[in-house]
């Protein structure tokens, strides 16, 4: 029997700006799925981008390829990631028109599921 | 009647199994969790929520506890370090962000009553430092004196603790204080003398806990400690691994500790007083809980890895 984990890293949290998500070992995956779930937004035109981090060792961080899924205002997205190593994350940015007058936010969960 | 505890040297027989020779099991072993094969059902804690599956409703400080990881203990400086027994073992992680605690709980029932032993092999550590986390300019940090590095004053405290209800709930705690909330080094062992906190009290509007409370015990001067301060072994620098045994008992028949042995030192446990709560808690006929929490004081990833936990029973 193959091993499988999924784990929810963001969890009814309000994104807004630059963000990442806290880094998680996955030396032991052979793949991974991201799923987002925007929830909910806060401002007219919000939306959420996001792209796959991977790292030596958990501290120093690049992209793992320019794969960059976005979802416009509320809505669940999923990809798909292979030979990323031992650690991953996201790292991705909330954006809403500039005239909207709010700050642009987005309500989420992130999940990762793993498979050996 | 409170339970007798062992005796230093009078230990069973050393077991001819590999896997299990290196603890010293109760008759019955429940749980044998060698984290090279998966969590074993050690899974974040989460407070509850409403009956539309509102996580909203979730307790403010009981909302991310974060998920444990099968770490393969791998750093910036040697690559992978490895568990004590094959690659992986089970990581608990705070965010870098003081006051923030990370929650691993695993959950059974009992079928019966007397003494219940949690052992496991664990270490202790904080993130080490990058440009990105800055760990080196958070509290704690500062000279490194070519011996004591000061991540080790960036390790707040780590917890091992049960939620066990017979009719009557009560937790049984104990806590390794590394540093005090001013990242001065405690290295002492502490109990709560209060019982942990309720979402249900929260809902009755009795107790509001902010984000980052301290849950089992919010008050600082609701811990208590026990035993003379045990000098641990970091080792020095935040990527050395060294794995400590720990072997907790207590007795559901009494609803009382017995004793707490980490490497060399045994704390009898017997006076050490198990708070219950003054109320009745339905839907948890039997509940045997164990729970490992990291606790962060400063504003650095604090990680508790455990290689294998073992949890035996003389029932």
């Amino acid at each position: 029997m193959q091993q499988s984990l999924t784990v929810v890293l963001e969890r009814n949290a309000l994104l807004s700006g630059v963000f990442t998500t806290e880094p998680y070992e996955v030396a032991w995956a052979r793949e991974a799925r991201w799923f987002i779930h925007v929830l909910d937004t806060r401002g007219t035109g919000t939306t959420l981008q996001a792209t796959t981090q991977i790292s030596p060792d958990g501290l120093h961080w690049c992209d793992l390829d320019d794969h960059r899924p976005t979802v416009a205002g509320t809505g669940l997205v999923s990809w798909p990631v292979r030979e990323f190593g031992g650690w991953l994350r996201l790292k991705g940015r909330v954006d809403g028109p500039a005239e909207s007058g709010e700050q642009p936010a987005a309500k989420v969960m992130i999940y990762l599921a793993l498979k050996s | 009647m409170t339970a007798t505890p062992t005796v230093p040297g009078s230990q069973p027989t050393i077991h001819p199994d590999v896997r299990l020779s290196r603890f010293n099991p109760l008759p019955r072993i429940l749980v044998y969790d060698d984290f090279n094969s998966g969590t074993h059902g050690w899974v974040e804690l989460l407070g509850n929520y409403d009956g539309e599956s509102n996580l909203d409703t979730v307790d403010d400080h009981m909302h991310d506890f974060r998920p444990p990881q099968l770490s393969s203990c791998s750093f910036f400086d040697v690559g992978t370090h490895g568990a004590m027994s094959g690659t992986y073992a089970l990581k608990v992680s705070t965010r870098p962000e003081a006051g923030h605690t990370a929650v691993a709980i695993r959950r059974l029932t009992m079928a019966g009553r007397g003494r219940v032993q949690f052992e496991t092999y664990f270490t202790y550590k904080s993130e080490a430092a990058s440009a990105e986390n800055a760990a080196a300019r958070q509290a704690g940090g500062g000279e490194w004196d070519g011996n004591i590095h000061p991540s080790e004053r960036q390790f707040g405290a780590f917890t091992v603790a049960t939620d066990i209800c017979d009719g009557v709930r009560y937790h049984c705690v104990a806590r390794y204080l590394n540093t005090d909330l001013d990242n001065q080094l405690r290295q002492q062992w502490v109990y709560p003398t209060v019982p942990e906190p309720t979402p249900r009290e929260h809902l009755e509007g009795k107790v509001k806990l902010d984000r980052l409370a301290d849950f089992t015990a919010p008050n600082p001067e609701d811990w208590k400690p026990f035993g003379e301060p045990q000098e641990l072994c970091y080792n020095e620098v935040p990527t050395k691994v060294n794995w400590h045994y720990l072997r907790w008992q207590i007795d559901t028949s009494t609803r009382s500790n017995v004793e707490l042995q980490v490497n060399d030192r045994i704390y009898d446990m017997r006076d050490i007083p198990v708070p219950p709560y003054d109320e009745e808690y339905r839907s948890l006929g039997n509940l045997l809980n164990f729970y490992v929490s990291c606790r962060t004081h400063t504003n650095v990833r604090n990680f508790l890895f455990l290689d294998a936990v073992l949890i035996s029973v003389d029932w």
